[in-house]
């Protein structure tokens, strides 16, 4: 594999990633231990099966531990959630309301304040 | 126009939960408005803010409002949802924020992604000193800083450096410390599990401070995932040419291996832990000779915490004056804590040194889980101490918590209730530290055993008077006379219980009893016959058969039988089970 120069890693940095909606899913050993896994792959599965332009993506540990397995959810159109306690049905509401109607979910949004 | 969304919570903590009221009728109110399909009101499972009456927090961007009044929901109707103006009266203003440095990435990037991490500002670092810094230079950059190691004894970071690279000699070593094994503590884990490549280019940055060309990861086999990760993240590094020679193209090389530990809590005290690497047995060895000047291999050794290189590139990229502008005069940056006990939000929370104990457990972790009235906050795991409820207005530095008698330590963070006894969180301390005692020195392996002894005698109800003096006594003499950082602060949570809580102890060597109905050998259950009804519940949960009688007769514990587990407590609806 090519080795990088600094010169690469300024072109990489440069090359902003394209401005696509994503799913995250929570996956240290916290969101593992809660089901993260399932829910992963659920969602994985879905976004597939109804060809939905999102990607699902794997990260680390958001911080909320009591809330997980959590999901972060960027759309087009809907700010940016997070959904905590995340199992299958809810990440069924998670495509079928969010990803499809566009619409947030009720009673499953943990909003932390935290700044970046 | 696009959609706006309004979050809507309850957050009173006492009394019925009226989130799902205060939704309908606030969206009905904007069906009614000019704005009826421009907003989508949501129920929040959790809004961030806690114990202020009903919050709005209005998507994307707004304000939150606090404490609304059924009364305000007009008004806010008309003046923010349709009118698009913030109402002063109840906009929150600023509570205690997390602020993510060692964590901005943890959650926000694929951890086994380089390129993602390289996206988020990642190797600029290295790059930067690589090729615009001497060794002395960063150095320089990390005295400014301020940054001080987050392993728990809060030594200046740039020193240690300083001192590695000033001992002469071609081979050295950076270690990162991974061994985490405080009760309740897992900060490392997250970070080596969210972010590997930062504490590795961490790492990377510190050998060519110190002029070092090897370090070693070295990390409790409890943490496979962690271990996968950063193995990954060192093979991408790897193929890449961020580790190897010719760093990037420099004249840099550096090389790190993975170094598994077998959980042995004293394999994270730094001598114990050089020797666990060279192959021999985890135990610790007088200082000095500091690993610094005779570390791994008997060369000058930097030993680091995970948490403290996570650090490291933001210092690089920011600058040390940028860092040394978060948090108080002697503690710079942030810390991130593990926040579990009887706290609501129990996880990791990132805030700048200097705020409150009180700020991190109610305005970040929501509060006592319970409901109940909060009686300490304990730090550090078995080298720290509890730290009582009138001092939590205390900001959190590292000269702040040795003052309360405890310790910043790692960063776990356990939250202690009204039910919470004490002389038993002191004997689960006690009780970790005579497991995890290597023996090697005799204060430590006979001095934790015997104040082991003595909590134990105590919440059994055989305590005697002169057993809190002799506990402060082995106590000092421990402090005084461990070889490790293990046995001189292994009494500390003895002290500061006893410091804080001496009225317990005394309620339990005295009146035998333990007000937090903890210590089971000071209890009795019986039943009350004039509330009891006959429900039977507590005859058939009963895991021992203490319980006779029947609903004739009515129903008796058997004392001699009796476990004292307090099932029957718990499942007697009618108050009807007395413990005294
Ligand atoms: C019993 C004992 C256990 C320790 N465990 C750890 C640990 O798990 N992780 C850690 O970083 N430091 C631990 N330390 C502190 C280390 O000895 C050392 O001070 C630290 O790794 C230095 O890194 P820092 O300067 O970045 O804080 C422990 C110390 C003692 C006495």
């Amino acid at each position: 594999m090519k080795k990088w120069s600094k010169s690469d890693l300024d072109k990489i940095r440069a090359s902003r990633e394209p401005d696509r909606d994503w799913i995250k899913v929570g996956m240290s050993t916290c969101g593992i231990a809660a089901g993260a896994e399932a829910v992963f792959e659920y969602l994985r599965d879905e976004v597939a099966r109804r060809g939905l332009p999102i990607e699902v993506k794997k990260c680390g540990c958001l911080g909320m531990c009591y809330a997980e397995p959590l999901v972060e959810v960027r759309a087009a159109g809907l700010p940016q959630v997070i959904y905590g306690q995340v199992n299958r049905e809810l990440a069924r509401l998670i495509v079928e309301n969010h990803l499809v109607e566009k619409k947030l979910v009720s009673d499953h949004i943990y909003s932390f304040n935290r700044e970046e | 126009m696009d959609k706006k969304y309004i979050l809507v919570k309850d957050t009173r903590r006492a009394g019925s939960n009226q989130t799902e009221h205060f939704a309908g009728l606030l969206a009905a109110k904007i069906q009614a408005s000019p704005a009826a399909e421009a907003v989508q009101v949501v129920r929040a499972a959790d809004i961030g803010f806690y114990d202020q009456g009903l919050v709005l927090k209005f998507l994307p961007g707004g304000p939150v409002y606090l404490n609304v009044s059924e009364a305000d929901l007009d008004r806010v109707v008309r003046e923010t949802v349709v009118g698009g103006r913030v109402l002063e009266d109840l906009a929150a203003a600023g509570t205690a924020r997390q602020l993510r440095v060692v964590l901005r990435n943890c959650g926000v990037i694929n951890p086994e992604n380089l390129e993602e991490y390289i996206r988020r500002d990642g190797y600029r670092a290295l790059s930067r000193a690589l090729f615009e810094y001497t060794p002395d230079k960063v150095i320089e950059e990390f005295k400014k800083s301020g940054l001080r190691g987050r392993g728990g004894a809060g030594y200046p970071t740039w020193l240690k450096w300083h001192l590695t690279r000033s001992v002469p000699g071609a081979e050295k070593y950076v270690i990162c410390n991974a061994d985490e094994g405080d009760p309740g503590a897992y900060m490392d884990r997250s970070i080596l599990e969210g972010d590997p490549h930062s504490v590795l280019e961490g790492m990377i940055i510190a050998g060519y401070a110190i002029g070092a060309n090897h370090g070693y990861f070295y990390i409790r086999a409890e943490y496979p995932l962690a271990i996968e990760r950063i193995g990954k993240a060192i093979e991408q590094a790897r193929e890449r040419g961020l580790l190897g020679t010719g760093i990037l193209g420099s004249d840099f090389n550096f090389e790190v291996d993975i170094r598994l530990g077998a959980g042995a809590f004293v394999c994270g005290e730094e001598t114990a832990l050089i020797a666990s690497i060279e192959g021999k047995r985890g135990t610790p060895r007088p200082r000095p000779p500091y690993p610094s000047v005779s570390g791994l291999w008997g060369k000058p050794t930097s030993i680091n915490n995970v948490e403290t290189f996570a650090n490291v590139p933001v210092v690089m990229t920011r600058g040390g004056d940028w860092f040394a502008g978060i948090g108080t005069e002697k503690s710079k940056g942030t810390k991130v804590f593990a926040v579990t006990g009887k706290v609501k939000n129990s996880g990791l929370v990132e805030v700048p040194m200097g705020v409150t104990l009180r700020q991190i457990v109610f305005d970040i972790g929501g509060g006592v889980r319970s409901g109940k009235k909060i009686k300490a906050v304990q730090t550090g795991g078995p080298s720290g101490g509890v730290i009582p409820e009138d001092r939590l207005d205390t900001p959190v530095d590292y000269e702040n918590l040795q003052k309360l008698g405890s310790i910043m330590g790692s960063g776990g963070m356990i939250v202690m209730d009204e039910d919470d006894c004490m002389v038993d969180i002191a004997k689960f301390y006690l009780g970790f530290c005579v497991e995890e005692s290597c023996g090697k020195c005799a204060p430590c392996r006979i001095g934790t055993y015997q104040l082991l002894k003595i909590l134990e005698r105590i919440s059994e109800g055989e305590g005697r008077s002169e057993d809190l003096d002799r506990l402060r006594l082995i106590a000092q003499a421990m402090q005084k006379a461990s070889l490790c950082g293990l046995g001189q602060t292994a009494s500390n949570p003895v002290l500061s219980t006893l410091n804080y809580f001496e009225t317990e102890y005394r309620e339990h060597i005295q009146a035998k009893r333990c007000r937090s109905f903890k210590c089971r050998d000071l209890l009795t259950y019986s039943i009350i016959q004039s509330k009891c009804k006959r429900c039977r519940q507590c005859f058939l949960n009963c895991p021992v058969q203490a319980i006779s009688g029947d609903r004739e007769v009515g129903f008796y514990i058997q004392l001699d039988k009796c476990i004292k587990c307090g099932k029957c407590f718990e499942v007697c609806k009618f108050n009807a089970i007395a413990r005294e």
